[in-house]
């Protein structure tokens, strides 16, 4: 009981991160409460393992991102390609719409809805999607991000620099088929 | 002039060093770490609103956190009465206790899988699942596991979009989604009993018995077929998912 007790008091005050992280690799928010729920199940069955001191946030993140991959994993669909391999596979170059720097990026982007910008960001592979994530939006360290997503923290720099790479491309083709782009020049 | 190397800009832009005296002097640096910070600050606006709501964090309590509740009223027994009623207690007080701590964790973990399958197929490719050939679907699943399962009778509004093997306890089932009225469902198919899936509320429907369970936002609904056990998970009501495993000719002996 005192588990229990215990457990709640350091992993519920992360909810709303791990729901977040969820919802950046799932899109869709039943989904991202299913993975909640299994990710918090999951915790508590391996909360004898936690190291006091270490980073509850970063531990069940970790947890959260492993959860994904077995989902990811556990299914093969009938005739063709799932892309669960999405994950460390090869990725596209990011659209090129141009090399030049986006000069008023910031006020095109206040035209994006949210969900348009989380739609975008959920478009890249799933790691480089979280790892983007954590970086930017939860802005942990690299080392952080590193322990998650189990690579080296050059690595983490290195796909958290191609995740902008792709992200910038897709949101700059959004934001030409809007017709935004290049106002304001 | 050199320009930032990709490091640096990463650096920059997530604020972990200054900028360099260069990134002033040129524009072209300057502009780029510039959009950069401006997708960097719009992407963690987007995020701003995102909380778990409040009936997740009930059911994470409930499901996960919640302590089992417990009696412990013999404790109050008399000292002589104690040994005389200790053998009583471990009947009537401990089995039950046990059975009460152990199973809801086990029909949980049950059902919490099969919602998995569930929300993995709806999860995996919709443009892949999307229109499946039943007979395509039935070789393939017999191809995989060695036995055939019965397949859906589909129309009145439903229709096949795809099937998978994923994994229960430990072994591999079939499973297949079916896009019906009331939204898409799985069919999931195990050899466990309803009751070792922890499906313990039962229906009449068609002159069929099911059983029921829930978890998170999904319903289950099992019905005994050839020795399987098909369980229908999905967002309808139990009522609704007894309706679609009849329409689909589940609830029929084979």
């Amino acid at each position: 009981m005192a588990d229990r007790k215990n457990f709640e008091s350091i992993a519920m005050p992360h909810l709303d991160a791990v729901y977040r992280a969820a919802v950046a690799l799932c899109r869709r928010e039943n989904e991202a409460e299913d993975l909640v729920q299994l990710t918090y199940a999951k915790a508590l069955e391996q909360f004898g393992s936690f190291a006091p001191g270490t980073s509850v946030k970063a531990w069940l993140l970790q947890i959260l991102r492993n959860a994904w991959i077995d989902e990811l994993r556990h299914r093969r669909v009938v005739g063709t390609v799932v892309s669960i391999e999405e994950n460390g596979a090869a990725v596209a170059d990011p659209p090129h719409v141009e090399e030049a720097a986006w000069e008023n990026s910031a006020a095109v982007l206040e035209n994006f809805a949210d969900d348009e910008v989380r739609r975008a960001l959920g478009e890249l592979p799933s790691d480089q999607r979280l790892t983007l994530f954590l970086v930017d939006v939860e802005g942990m360290s690299q080392e952080e991000v590193a322990a998650i997503t189990g690579v080296a923290a050059g690595t983490v720099k290195s796909r958290t620099s191609r995740a902008r790479a792709v992200l910038r491309g897709k949101l700059m083709a959004h934001a030409k088929d809007l017709g935004l782009l290049g106002r304001g020049r | 002039m050199s320009h930032l190397t990709e490091e640096q800009f990463e650096d920059v832009v997530q604020g972990r060093t200054p900028a360099p005296a260069h990134v002033a002097e040129c524009p072209a640096c300057r502009d780029r770490v510039a959009e950069a910070r401006a997708v960097r600050a719009r992407l963690q606006a987007s995020f701003a609103s995102v909380h778990a709501g409040a009936g997740l964090a009930d059911r994470l309590r409930r499901a996960t956190v919640a302590e089992p509740r417990r009696t412990a009223k013999f404790l109050r027994l008399p000292r002589l009465a104690w040994a005389m009623a200790a053998a009583a207690a471990i009947l009537v007080v401990a089995i039950p206790t046990v059975l009460y701590l152990t199973t809801p964790s086990a029909a949980a973990a049950a059902q919490r899988e099969l919602v998995r399958i569930h929300t993995g197929n709806l999860s995996a490719q919709h443009d892949v699942l999307t229109g499946a050939d039943p007979a395509q679907v039935a070789a393939y699943l017999k191809a995989q596991l060695g036995f055939d399962l019965a397949t859906p009778r589909l129309g009145q509004g439903m229709a096949m979009r795809g099937c998978c093997v994923a994994h229960f306890k430990g072994q591999a089932v079939g499973s297949y989604v079916v896009q019906t009225p009331r939204g898409p469902i799985s069919v999931i198919v195990v050899p466990q009993a309803p009751k070792d899936l922890g499906l313990t509320e039962t229906f009449e429907a068609g002159g069929r018995t099911f059983w029921g369970g829930a978890f998170a936002d999904n319903c289950i609904v099992a019905t005994r077929l050839g020795g399987f056990t098909y369980c229908a998970v999905g967002e309808p009501a139990h009522d609704v998912l007894c309706e679609i495993l009849l329409a689909l000719g589940l609830g029929e002996q084979s």
